[in-house]
């Protein structure tokens, strides 16, 4: 399987963490796109920012029409398109764990559970050189916390 | 009306004081004492740190995640008081400092309940133990019943230094300080450690047995250990001095 | 710092103390010892005044509050409350025994169900302290003030905001050591900020 992007949001709504591995094929882009290749940089921290808002107002919508047809205590676990595949997780605190992966990927509820409780809470929350809350992400980008994520994703996950 | 005789012992606040026993303590039960005259008022069931035994939290074991936040939030309340990664090492050392006062005597009073022979070989099991008159016997305090208490495991080097222009250079060696199991440095403060905490309290210990120190902690990692500290224990002159003339004299 | 040097121990710890899940305690009067530094601390910056103290205790415990109950739902894996009573028992018999070892004792609560207390039997926080004898700390200072303040920041990310505070403590010489918890609201949902 392969994990094209990984997404933190904080109860604020705000992409407080983005990392992406390989470029999502869209389907309109995907076709002409050379795989590995991002374009120019400038460009991709952009198209990165809009993604980021894109998804949050995808998983927000969902998660509560979930909810609505549910009830409170619903939750949906993914979504898959003709493309990709979005695996969620939303912890008790509002912050909300999103995976993009190809369609080949299992369930990654786990997966997602398992970066909040042994990477996110180890690593970030309890680092008190790292700020209680993340606003541009500040604390999330620190080095222990990247390093065991991309283990994560290349060793365990691949 | 509160008691000035029962005011004056309340008045020791150091919390190693072995427990008053006596019996004929008066309920001081004021709303409010008068400004002027001191006394503390005391809870009806006795809840006072001298009604309850000094041992008895002696085993007792907390989350370390509760450690971890209170000092974690101790670190960035010093943070948001200072300029530089030397001024909060500063800081936290200084903060440690008082808790190794502290700490000595709450040592000296469990190695009596124990009769540990790691302190002095002087002592005996009835009479309290002697406080370390060499630079060896400290350090081994230290690295051993200080650091069990402290982080229940001795510490994993004590070190000497050999260079002749150094001789009053120690080292202590944590492979992983339970202080800084949380911390993550940023690049940009790589020299910051917050075990500059742990070195205040041994600092503390040194100053209280008389012995003048200043003590630092320094990042000294490897493949193995990435959060491996060493405390260097820089003794001061007249403490060097006394030790020359203690081992002439051939003070144990 | 020079590299030479004599090892005047054996290494005494040769097993690998990595696994991070192994232990997870600390010795309590660690704790308690470092809190007491902290109240000293505050004391002295602030130089005694007790009320500011008090702040800055709920504040620090705020910050805490926000990032232990992150850790509290990692570790429990326990989901939302269903109201504020099973709240108030999940922060007693759990959240307090996880964190303090101790469990208090819910009790008195209001008819609407919006406040209770938490009687405290012991308090590890409190271990070996005794108040300033300065005719004033004993009026002034709320010593675990801190407990206040982690309430507040756990709750509040788990969408309750809530207020609390203590109306007694043995430390001041009452004969049981009390805080008082109450619901202002439960907090909606934070929609991301509109396009601009």
């Amino acid at each position: 399987m392969t994990v094209y992007s990984f997404y933190i949001f904080d109860r604020h709504a705000e992409c407080i963490y983005k990392r992406r591995w390989l470029p999502r094929p869209t389907s309109v882009a995907g076709k002409s796109q050379i795989p590995g290749a991002v374009g120019s940089s400038g460009q991709t921290v952009r198209a990165g920012d809009d993604d980021a808002k894109l998804v949050f107002g995808t998983v927000f919508s969902l998660r509560n029409m979930v909810r609505k047809l549910g009830g409170e205590e619903d939750n949906f676990v993914s979504y898959a398109t003709s493309q990709y595949k979005l695996h969620y997780y939303e912890t008790p605190t509002n912050i909300k764990f999103v995976m993009l992966t190809d369609l080949k990927s299992p369930s990654m509820r786990i997966a997602l559970q398992q970066i909040y409780i042994n990477l996110f809470v180890e690593y970030v929350v309890k680092n008190p050189l790292s700020p209680v809350e993340h606003p541009g992400g500040v604390g999330v980008n620190n080095e222990l916390f990247e390093e065991s994520l991309e283990q994560f994703v290349t060793r365990v996950l691949a | 009306m509160a008691a000035p005789r029962h005011s004056a012992m309340l008045s020791i606040s150091n919390a190693s004081t072995p427990q008053s026993t006596s019996s004929d303590k008066t309920q001081v039960q004021q709303p409010q004492s008068p400004a002027g005259t001191s006394g503390l008022r005391v809870p009806s069931n006795r809840k006072t740190i001298y009604d309850r035994h000094l041992n008895r939290s002696r085993n007792a074991e907390l989350s370390r995640a509760s450690f971890a936040y209170l000092f974690g939030e101790m670190v960035s309340y010093a943070q948001r008081r200072v300029t530089g990664i030397q001024d909060l090492e500063k800081r936290l050392n200084e903060q440690g400092y008082p808790l190794g006062l502290r700490l000595l005597d709450l040592l000296f009073y469990r190695a009596t309940s124990t009769s540990s022979s790691a302190l002095s070989s002087s002592s005996t099991s009835s009479s309290p133990p002697n406080r370390p008159l060499r630079i060896l016997t400290l350090l081994h305090l230290i690295h051993g019943p200080l650091w069990r208490l402290l982080f229940q495991r001795s510490a994993d080097a004590l070190e000497h230094s050999v260079s002749p222009d150094t001789p009053n250079e120690y080292m202590i060696t944590d492979n992983e300080p339970l202080v800084n199991t949380y911390i993550s440095v940023p690049r940009e403060m790589s020299m910051l450690n917050c075990a500059a905490f742990v070195a205040g309290i041994i600092e503390g210990v040194c100053d209280g047995c008389g012995f003048e120190a200043k003590v630092s902690a320094h990042n000294q990692p490897t493949e193995m250990w990435p959060s491996r500290t060493v405390f260097l224990v820089r003794f001061g002159d007249s403490v060097m001095e006394r030790e020359k003339v203690l081992e002439r004299a051939g003070v144990k | 710092m020079n590299s030479r040097r004599v090892i005047l121990t054996v290494r005494s710890n040769l097993v690998s103390r990595n696994d991070r899940t192994r232990i997870d305690k600390v010795n309590a009067e660690l704790v308690t010892l470092t809190y007491g530094t902290i109240v000293a601390q505050l004391c002295q910056d602030y130089d005694s005044d007790y009320q500011e103290v008090n702040k800055q205790l709920d504040k620090m415990g705020y910050n805490i509050g926000m990032r232990l109950i992150e850790d509290f739902l990692a570790k429990s894996g326990v989901g939302r409350c269903a109201n504020f009573r099973e709240t108030a028992d999940m922060v007693a018999k759990v959240g307090f025994k996880i964190f303090l070892n101790v469990a208090p004792t819910v009790t008195n609560w209001t008819s609407d169900n919006n406040q209770f207390s938490l009687i405290f039997e012991d308090n590890p926080l409190a271990d070996f302290v005794e108040l300033p004898d300065d005719g004033r700390a004993q009026d002034e200072l709320w010593f675990s003030n801190i407990l206040c303040g982690v309430l507040r920041g756990a709750l509040e990310m788990v969408q309750m905001q809530i207020e609390a505070h203590f109306v007694s403590d043995v430390l001041r010489g009452d004969d049981t050591t009390e805080m008082r918890v109450s619901l202002v609201r439960y907090i909606e949902d934070e929609m991301p900020p509109e396009e601009e």
